[in-house]
This record gives C-alpha cells, sequence and structure tokens, in this order.
C-alpha cells in the first residue's frame, strides 16, 4: 500500500470491515423493527423472518392499551426526569468544570479529587442507602426519587473541567474580567458559548443513560409512576411473554432516544467542526 | 489627571524565591506613553498585569489618579488592555466585542452602538462589525483588539506586545498607527515589548527592565546617549554597542594604534586598572589607524551596511556602520577609528555602572 493511497482514503479492506462493523451493530435495531411488526407466533418460527412484516400497528396499539403498562404515561415520566437530570446536569457541570479548571481558590485540588472518586462508588453500593433516604425526605414512589439523586455527575464535572482547561484560554477571561464583567457574568457570556459542543455531548450521554436506566427505577418508583424501562419489564412479566408487543413497546422506548441523536448529533458535529476552524 | 504610580511594587510568584518583579519605583504622566522594554523573562508582563490587577502586588503599592488600586479587582481600575493573542472572544461579532465592555457597564444601547461605531471608523473596521473575529486577517484582529479598548475610554491603556503576532512590515506600518492614535487620544499608556526598535520609536519614556529589576526610566534618545550601565548600553541600539574592556594608560586606554582620551571624572570613578568602553557602530569609522580587525562578515541593508570583525584582545566580534558604496572586503585586516570621542561611554568593568556623565 503506497502513502499516497493511505493520504487519499480508507482502503478498501477498511471499506469491508467498516460496512461489517455498521450492519452488526446495526442489526439488533433491525431485528427489533422485524419482530414489533410480526405476530408472535411468526417470530417463533424456523427459520426466522428476515423481513418486516405487517403487524407493527396494532403491536404498538396493544402496548399502549395495556392498562397494567401505562406506557404512555411512562414516556412521558421518563421524558421529564431525563430532562430535568440532563439541564441539571449540563449546567451544574458547566459551572463546577468552569471553577476547577479556570478559578483559583483554596481546596481545588482536593474537592477535585473528591469529585472524581464519587465515580469509582459503583451505583449498586447506594440503593439502600438512597432509598432510606428518599423514604425519610417522603419521596419514595414519585418521579422527585428518581430526579434528585442525578442533578449532579462527577462524571459530569470532571469531562467540563477537562475540556474548559483545554478550550478557554486564561486571556479571554483575563481579557472578559477587565472588561468589567463579574466571574458569573463570564461564565454566560463567554464561558458557556465556548464549551457548548462538550456541553452537548455531556448531555446527550446523560440523556441516554436517564432514558435508560432500569435499577434504581424499579426499585424507588410505586406502580402509578414508572418510567418507560420499568414499563417494558411489566410487558414481559407473567407466565407467557408475547415478544411481538415486548420488541414493539422496546421500539416505542428506544424512537425518542434516536431522535434525540438525531437532533443533538448534528450540534455535536457542528461544535467539534467549529472548534477544529478556530484553532 | 490618570498618572500612573508603581512604589516598590514586587511580585513574588509562589514557589520561587527570586521575585518576577522586584521593588519598582516607576511614574507614568498622564497622558505619557511609556514603553515597558526588556529581555524575556524580565517580569514586563508581570509587572503590566499588576497593573491591570490580574496579578497580585505582593509588595508596595501601586496607583491610577490619586486612587490606590492595590488591592481593586481589575473591573474597579478602569483600565483596558490589549493583549498579545489579542483574546478576541470568538462567538461574538467585532461589534460585539468591542461594545461587551460597554454593555456590562450598562451603556444605553444607542451609545453603545455610536461609540463602537467611532472606534471602528477610526480603525478603519465599520465594514467588519457584523464579522467573527476567526474571519479576520492578524492585521484586522490587532485592530479590533486595539478598538475593544478605545470604546470604553479608560484612564490608562495597557498593552503587552501588541503588535508581535504581526509580520514585520506590517508591524512598523501599526507602530506608527499605535502611537499617533495614543498621541490623539491622549490616554496613559504602558505598553509592554522586547523589541528596542518599538521602544525607541514608540515611547515618550522607556523603561528598561531586567530580572525584574528597573534599570533605567528616559526618553529614547537619552536612553540611547547616556545608558546608566553596561545592560542598557548593550540592549538599547541595534545592532548592539561595542564594548571593550581595555588598559588604562595615562589619561586615556589605548584603541589599537590610538589614545582614546578618557575625561577625568571616569577614571576617578573606574578605581581599577580598566575601563570598559562603548562605543556605538556608527561612531566607528573605517580608517588607515586605529584598532586593527579582520573582517567576517559585511552585511548590507540597503541604506546601510555594517561590518563585523575580530580584533585581537576583544572577545565580541566588532560592528561598525560604514560606506555602503563601497564596503571592505571579507577577509582582510582594516583599521577603525572613533568618529567622536565624545560619544564614547566609559563603565565600570565590576559594576558595569556608567562613569562620568
Ligand atoms: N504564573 C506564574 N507562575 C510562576 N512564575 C511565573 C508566572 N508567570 C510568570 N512567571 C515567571 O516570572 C518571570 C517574569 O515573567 P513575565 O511573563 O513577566 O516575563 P516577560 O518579561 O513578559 O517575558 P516575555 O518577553 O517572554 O513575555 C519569568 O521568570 C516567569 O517564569
Ligand atoms: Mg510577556
Amino acid at each position: 500500500m503506497s502513502l499516497r493511497t493511505r493520504a487519499a482514503g480508507a482502503s478498501p479492506l477498511m471499506y469491508v470491515t467498516l460496512t461489517f462493523v455498521v450492519l452488526l451493530s446495526a442489526a439488533p435495531l433491525y431485528f427489533m423493527l422485524v419482530m414489533a411488526s410480526r405476530a408472535n407466533s411468526d417470530i417463533l418460527g424456523i427459520p426466522p423472518p428476515l423481513l418486516p412484516g405487517d403487524q407493527l400497528v396494532s403491536n404498538v396499539d396493544r402496548v399502549f392499551a395495556n392498562a397494567d403498562v401505562q406506557f404512555a404515561e411512562a414516556l412521558l415520566n421518563t421524558l421529564i426526569v431525563a430532562s430535568v437530570a440532563t439541564l441539571a446536569v449540563v449546567v451544574t457541570s458547566a459551572l463546577a468544570g468552569f471553577a476547577f479548571a479556570k478559578l483559583k481558590f483554596r481546596g481545588r485540588n482536593v474537592l477535585l479529587v473528591v469529585v472524581v472518586a464519587t465515580m469509582m462508588v459503583p451505583v449498586q453500593l447506594g440503593l439502600i442507602p438512597l432509598y432510606m433516604l428518599m423514604t425519610k425526605l417522603g419521596l419514595a414512589g414519585g418521579l422527585a426519587s428518581v430526579t434528585l439523586p442525578f442533578l449532579v455527575s462527577g462524571f459530569g464535572v470532571f469531562f467540563m473541567r477537562q475540556y474548559a482547561a483545554q478550550a478557554i484560554p486564561d486571556e479571554l477571561i483575563e481579557a472578559a474580567r477587565v472588561d468589567g464583567a463579574s466571574t458569573l457574568r463570564i461564565f454566560w457570556s463567554i464561558v458557556f458559548p465556548a464549551l457548548r459542543p462538550a456541553a452537548a455531548v455531556l448531555g446527550l450521554l446523560t440523556f441516554m443513560e436517564r432514558w435508560n436506566d432500569f435499577l434504581w427505577p424499579y426499585i424507588a418508583l410505586d406502580f402509578d409512576h414508572p418510567t418507560v424501562q420499568v414499563a417494558l419489564s411489566r410487558l414481559s412479566g407473567g407466565y407467557y411473554t408475547d415478544q411481538a408487543l415486548v420488541m414493539a413497546g422496546t421500539l416505542m422506548g428506544t424512537l425518542p432516544l434516536v431522535l434525540v441523536f438525531i437532533l443533538f448529533g448534528r450540534q455535536i458535529v457542528g461544535g467539534i467542526m467549529e472548534g477544529g476552524l478556530k484553532s | 489627571m490618570s498618572r500612573v504610580v508603581f512604589e516598590g511594587a514586587t511580585r513574588v510568584f509562589p514557589g520561587q524565591e527570586r521575585p518576577a518583579v522586584d521593588h519598582v519605583d516607576l511614574e507614568v504622566a498622564d497622558g505619557e506613553f511609556l514603553v515597558l522594554v526588556g529581555p524575556s523573562g524580565c517580569g514586563k508582563s508581570t509587572t503590566l498585569r499588576m497593573l491591570a490587577g490580574l496579578e497580585d502586588v505582593d509588595d508596595g503599592r501601586i496607583l491610577i489618579g490619586d486612587r490606590d488600586v492595590t488591592r481593586m479587582p481589575p473591573k474597579e481600575r478602569d483600565i483596558a488592555m490589549v493583549f498579545q493573542n489579542y483574546a478576541l472572544y470568538p462567538h461574538m461579532t467585532v461589534g460585539e466585542n468591542m461594545g461587551f465592555a460597554l454593555r456590562i457597564a450598562k451603556v444605553p444601547k444607542a451609545d453603545i452602538t455610536t461609540r463602537v461605531a467611532e472606534a471602528a471608523e477610526l480603525l478603519g473596521l465599520t465594514e467588519y462589525l457584523d464579522r467573527k473575529p476567526k474571519a479576520l486577517s492578524g492585521g484586522q484582529r490587532q485592530r479590533v483588539a486595539m478598538g475593544r479598548a478605545i470604546v470604553r475610554s479608560p484612564r490608562v491603556f495597557c498593552m503587552d506586545e501588541p503588535l508581535s503576532n504581526l509580520d514585520a512590515k506590517l508591524r512598523v506600518q501599526t507602530r506608527t498607527q499605535v502611537a499617533a492614535l495614543q498621541r490623539r487620544l491622549g490616554t496613559t499608556t504602558v505598553y509592554v515589548t522586547h523589541d528596542q526598535v518599538e521602544a525607541m520609536t514608540m515611547g515618550d519614556r522607556v523603561a528598561v527592565l531586567k530580572d525584574g529589576v528597573l534599570q533605567q526610566v528616559a526618553a529614547p534618545r537619552e536612553l540611547y546617549d547616556h545608558p546608566v550601565n553596561l545592560f542598557v548600553a548593550g540592549f538599547m541600539g541595534s545592532p548592539a554597542m561595542n564594548l571593550f574592556e581595555l588598559p588604562v594608560i595615562d589619561g586615556g586606554v589605548e584603541f589599537g594604534t590610538r589614545i582614546l582620551p578618557v575625561p577625568r571624572e571616569a577614571l576617578t570613578g573606574a578605581g581599577g586598572s580598566t575601563v570598559v568602553v562603548g562605543v556605538r557602530p556608527e561612531n566607528l569609522a573605517v580608517s588607515h589607524e586605529g584598532l586593527p580587525i579582520v573582517v567576517d562578515v559585511v552585511e548590507e541593508l540597503g541604506s546601510d551596511a555594517y561590518l563585523y570583525g575580530r580584533a585581537d584582545g576583544v572577545t565580541p566580534p566588532v560592528v561598525a556602520r560604514t560606506d555602503w558604496r563601497n564596503p571592505p572586503v571579507k577577509g582582510t585586516t582594516t583599521h577603525l577609528e572613533v568618529i567622536d570621542p565624545d560619544a564614547v561611554h566609559h563603565f565600570d568593568p565590576v559594576t558595569g555602572h556608567r562613569l562620568g556623565r
């Protein structure tokens, strides 16, 4: 392989490999669609169906019609919980990340170590104390119990700190200071716009994490306040599992994520491009 | 009244023993253009940043006007700063960049627009007001940085090597523009540079700094004609002054085949048996008498030519300005003679201080 072909573009082998990887990662999504659009009996047949059927609408209808599952309410609940948590994480992480990266204060390094250390505690370890805490606060069962613990994220703070440290020159902040801006003003007018690409990435990751979270909501929420993942688990409960129904529900539970990804993914790529040109 | 006063201003960075800025006493008159010059790392930027409030003052005081600003944050000092890399806000347009300080000061919108437009007019930026900094050339960005400072009509301009990112030609052009603009606005200005040509051409007065210690503050001419010590003598002027350490022989020093007279007050000051004699390249001429040298290089600059040569017993190469129409040939031996003995400088070889007037 000559240097020139390598510089000009990927080799055929690279294309084949990449195509294979793309197919591999798209396959589960595709078969989700296939299964969601067929009758349960079709799915279990041998050989299994490879093409989508025509029962998608009726399957989806059955998901939403199930009173035990409360799927529509679950979608709305999850949207609220994930949005609030995402907004909060982005704002607090940007604020704290900026402070850790660009402000001098006593105990800065110790505090940062503490923040990073919180990332090392497994979630499962915190479940029982957290449940007791929520009960004491009188929040157990409601949406607040799955929102409140996730308004601040150690990872988010660390992530924004790393980005702010390299993306914002000190002179920019000093220039704003000389221009008379307060620290908070500097954050909103100068720092946050520069952090937007990282904020978009963090927002997306947080939204996905909250949307897909199962264990804690399953424990904390009562029957009347399910999130999407909890509702999905109810679809497959019982003696007999209707795979088509579960897949239709999963499809409905995944679509919003795909939508968010399409909307924000563009912004992220845009942000990365902008950053590249600036330097 | 917006004079600037440094009184024993000192900055010691944490974990360092030597101060980066060491008891600097300096007074800048109202409306004066003062240039801070010195080699890299001598503490110029630190001094300026102390004035701007971006660096702590560990000892001493700083006054702007009659106010002691030593402990004030930048925004209370009413100063504007131009940074070496301009530090323009990347997501704001040129107009927003220039108006940012006014917006924070809650100046009415209409006023901001007029003042920004005026400054833009002054700097030839009117057609770029809606562009983002990344769509500007280096020279245009530099002007936006200037504009951001001008719009505020501050008491003091602080400029940290604002021209160092421009190419040589543009730098020379902008140099005169900045100086002219400052005269016009009459705003007290402290200007940092490591370029002694900038210092000589722009400043009303020049302050020379070395290792955080102020060496001399004087008008450019005075600095050039009467440097107070060896450091200033060697730093100001390009090519640099020739410095010869020569033995003292009855009332003068031996300069090749000639005896250079040394004023009595210089000799008594010297005390020892040698004295450092400083001769600028333009004060040396090719002759058939004087200091014999071997010509190494002849540098022709168009209007001038400089010859670089070696002389016996003198370590650094000797530089002399010569006639560009008729330069000496490389490799030959020639003699250099002092044109004006009164313009020769004398320094104490031990302390480096100037001897005599
Ligand atoms: N934040 C800092 N922490 C520790 N030391 C510093 C800091 N800033 C500057 N110094 C040191 O202080 C001294 C003076 O630095 P300063 O930036 O003022 O030099 P300068 O004269 O502006 O040099 P240059 O022409 O290279 O910009 C240097 O020795 C530098 O290493
Ligand atoms: Mg500097």
